[in-house]
């Protein structure tokens, strides 16, 4: 984050431009000129980031305090006000989907990381395969999640599906997996854990590659087994790596959108409704601009305090564990 | 020139600021003020959003109504524009397109559920101001009625859709049964052939989380005496007895195994697949599933009857919930002649004719289902049609879509087993009630 922060390439001529504003010609201009030439070439992008991202984001925010009306000149913002986010807090749906969408990153997320690392401690010893398994093992990341959704379907078919018989064949009665609550949010996670822990093995692989061998042998010296030397000398050097790994997977599973869409549309009832499908359903299908526009505000703010409070305590974790 | 990511911040807050108050105030005036009503004299091309419809033989239908329109009003040449097929994706494109000021599509085709949202959302242009006063009585009335939002009406109609009863005559005839005339008898009858193991289910129909399952709700409370709303449109009187009646009617075929518990996840194509591929003895479906059960090629060619949807004992039955698709206008269009003349023609005479003739789809204009060519087709389907009752779905209120989404979810829920039908009714009651009051959430 820090160096990303400082990294724009504008930022030192900039300053020096600062720093020497007041005088005239010299080495001064020259770095004004390459400051003036610096935004000329980020100025497009600028505007496109500007025009496409940021506005939009804003204006979404301005939308979710007011009421909106639809007219044939466009949106009619016909007052400011708060009541967007007090009918937010006031609506058993609202609640209802917000405790799937928390009960779903917590779950997937808790799941593919415990897989993720266990895969990637195997992937680590394996020797020549290791490239093989690895390409195989990205399979289901690089699908669109559209399309993986799709095959879930038919895996879970109520009349054909390839789970439906597995059952029917040793339970001798056929779930309909999609058709009852509890079973259509289990199914939807196995799908969201076998598409997604491929990127958790890859990041911390790529830790575990990079850790220092010495501690490792050091731990041997010391006698250490195998078991206490993942939990004492692996866990804690990999704790950046799965720090990062788990802040990506929140922000994804927070706004799980995709396979409740073409798995089950929410249902059965509302019990597979994400905070993401209960805000499309109510901007785009009831055209509640307002409302639709506070869901989306307090989902990216939600989100954003939930990451935040989770880097803060992996960060104080991560200090504690370089100063032992 | 320094620009520091503050000033680049109050630059944006402030054009957002800007964009807002600007939206302020403006009044919602005509959109088509000046524009000529009559058809143009120079060539023009128009836009047409439309999804595949399909004819008699199975080809785009679209094309077919374009020809006979083009014939008749050679200067308008009318381009297709394909619309998604799943409703609500259609929907969505549409009305972020229309929302931003597009002026295509000229003219789209839209679900008969649509125009009360529609007309609220400045998304469809009315049409009173068009046409002559009495032009709409050619029409049935629940479907002028289902065109119609604040302002009038918003779309002429082009093809209504109705649902029916289909049965597989050869097992009925096997099992010496005969044609359900309640649906107590059908579930009794369902159950029947089901326990001989001639069919894995009695019954299909469309039970899964969408606006499908409203329509087949809605259908039942009308079989059992109820509807949704009272006839005043403002009452919610869902949650009576025939709204119990009818929910516990639809739990019972699954609990009982009547209906397969897989029916909380079907719509119409999983239904028909069911039906089509032997494993079912009955099937609620729109009209269009009489050609697909006939088609060359189908297990159940030739052994199949369609009858209108009987009815609960000591009730009257022949209810159809009412479908369709009709022709909006763009209120951004910049074309008005023209498009009026092309909707016109598909609502009117000639392109009723010509989708008789082409399609087998049901016709809007009721003199077109009275014609000798409607005759002359001997479809039991076209027989039919006018003898069946519309149940219209509450679609005139802007807020329909939460209104459906009350029922179709709780239905599902009773029906499925996950809550009894009674709390199910009496959530669905308080939910679109405070849908009809505007609440969004």
């Amino acid at each position: 984050m820090k160096t990303l922060e400082s990294a724009p390439p504008e930022a030192p001529p900039n300053r020096a431009a600062a720093a020497g504003g007041k005088s005239r010609g010299g080495p001064g201009s020259a770095r004004r000129q390459r400051a003036r030439t610096g935004w000329a070439y980020t100025g497009p992008t600028l505007f496109v980031v500007g025009a496409v991202t940021i506005f939009p984001i804003l204006f979404s925010v301005v939308l979710s305090f007011t009421s909106v009306r639809m007219t044939y000149d466009g949106f009619r913002i016909e007052s400011f006000t708060t009541g967007n986010y007090a009918a937010l807090l006031q609506s058993a749906e609202w609640r209802e989907a917000l405790l799937f969408t928390v009960f779903y990153t917590v779950v997937t997320v808790f799941a593919e990381l415990v897989l993720g690392t266990l895969a990637a401690l195997i992937l680590e010893r394996l020797g020549a395969g290791r490239g093989w398994i690895m390409a195989l093992l990205l399979v289901p990341w690089s699908l669109i999640t559209v399309v993986s959704a799709q095959l879930w379907g038919y895996i879970y078919d109520a009349s054909y599906g390839l789970a439906t018989w597995f059952f029917d064949a040793v339970l001798g009665h056929a779930p309909v997996i999609l058709g009852t609550p509890s079973s259509a949010v289990g199914g939807m996670m196995i799908a969201d854990i076998w598409k997604t822990t491929p990127f958790v093995a890859i990041i911390v692989l790529s830790g575990l590659v990079m850790l220092d061998r010495d501690v490792f042998e050091a731990a041997e010296i010391d006698g250490l087994g195998a078991w206490s030397t993942f939990w004492r000398v692996t866990l804690p050097q990999l704790r950046p790596v799965i720090g990062i790994a788990v802040l990506f997977r929140i922000l994804q599973a927070f706004g799980i959108f995709d396979l409740p869409f073409v798995l089950t549309q929410g249902g059965p009832g509302t019990a597979t409704q994400s905070l993401a499908i209960l805000g499309y359903k109510t901007l785009f299908q009831n055209l509640n601009m307002g409302p639709g526009a506070a869901i989306a505000t307090s989902t990216a703010l939600l989100v954003l305090v939930c990451c935040l409070l989770f880097l803060r305590a992996f960060r104080s974790q991560v200090s504690e564990g370089e100063l032992r | 020139m320094t620009l520091s990511r503050r000033s680049l911040l109050a630059g944006t807050l402030a054009g957002a600021a800007t964009t807002a108050l600007a939206g302020c105030g403006s009044a919602n005036t005509n959109p088509v003020a000046g524009q000529s009503t009559a058809i143009p004299e120079k060539p023009t091309t128009i836009t047409w959003w439309c999804h595949r419809l399909t004819d008699r033989r199975n080809r785009d239908l679209a094309p077919l109504m374009i020809d006979a329109f083009e014939r008749r009003h050679p200067t308008v040449k009318v381009r297709l524009l394909r619309s998604p097929s799943d409703t609500d994706t259609n929907r969505t494109t549409l009305t972020t397109q229309i929302a931003s000021g597009s002026p295509t599509p000229d003219v789209y085709l839209g679900d008969v559920v649509w125009p009360g949202q529609f007309a609220h959302n400045s998304l469809a242009l009315p049409l009173d101001q068009f046409v002559p006063k009495d032009y709409w009585k050619r029409y049935p009335a629940a479907l002028i009625e289902a065109c119609s939002g604040e302002g009038g009406v918003h779309a002429f109609p082009f093809f209504i859709d109705q649902s029916f009863l289909f049965y597989r005559r050869d097992l009925l005839d096997k099992h010496g049964l005969r044609v359900p005339r309640s649906w107590e008898e059908l579930a009794d009858s369902a159950a029947r052939v089901r326990d001989s193991g001639d069919v894995a289910s009695g019954f299909v129909w469309q039970g899964s989380v969408y606006e499908g399952l409203t329509v087949n709700f809605t259908e039942f409370l009308a079989d059992a005496g109820g509807s949704v709303l009272g006839p005043d449109g403002s009452a919610v009187t869902v949650a009576g007895d025939a709204g119990e009646r009818a929910l516990t009617y639809l739990r019972d075929l699954v609990a009982t195994g009547v209906s397969p518990s897989a029916v909380t996840t079907y719509i119409e194509q999983d239904s028909l697949d069911a039906f089509l591929n032997g494993s079912s003895l009955f099937l609620r479906n729109w009209a269009y599933a009489w050609a697909a059960a006939n088609a060359e090629g189908a297990k159940t060619a030739g052994r199949v009857g369609v009858v209108p949807r009987p009815g609960f004992e000591g009730r009257d039955g022949a209810h159809s919930g009412l479908g369709g698709w009709s022709a909006f206008i763009n209120p951004h269009t910049e074309k008005l002649g023209a498009s009026l003349a092309f909707a016109r023609f598909l609502a009117g005479d000639g392109g009723q004719e010509a989708l008789l003739r082409e399609s087998s789809y049901i016709p809007a204009l009721s003199a077109a289902l009275d014609s000798p060519l409607a005759r002359r087709l001997n479809s039991p389907v076209i027989d039919n049609a006018r003898k069946l009752e519309l149940v219209p779905r509450p679609s005139s209120t802007p807020y329909y879509p939460k209104v459906s989404k009350a029922l179709y979810t709780r239905a599902n829920s009773a029906i499925g087993g996950s809550a009894s039908v009674r709390a199910s009714l009496s959530a669905m009651e308080t939910e679109v009630r405070s849908a009809l009051k505007g609440a969004v959430l």
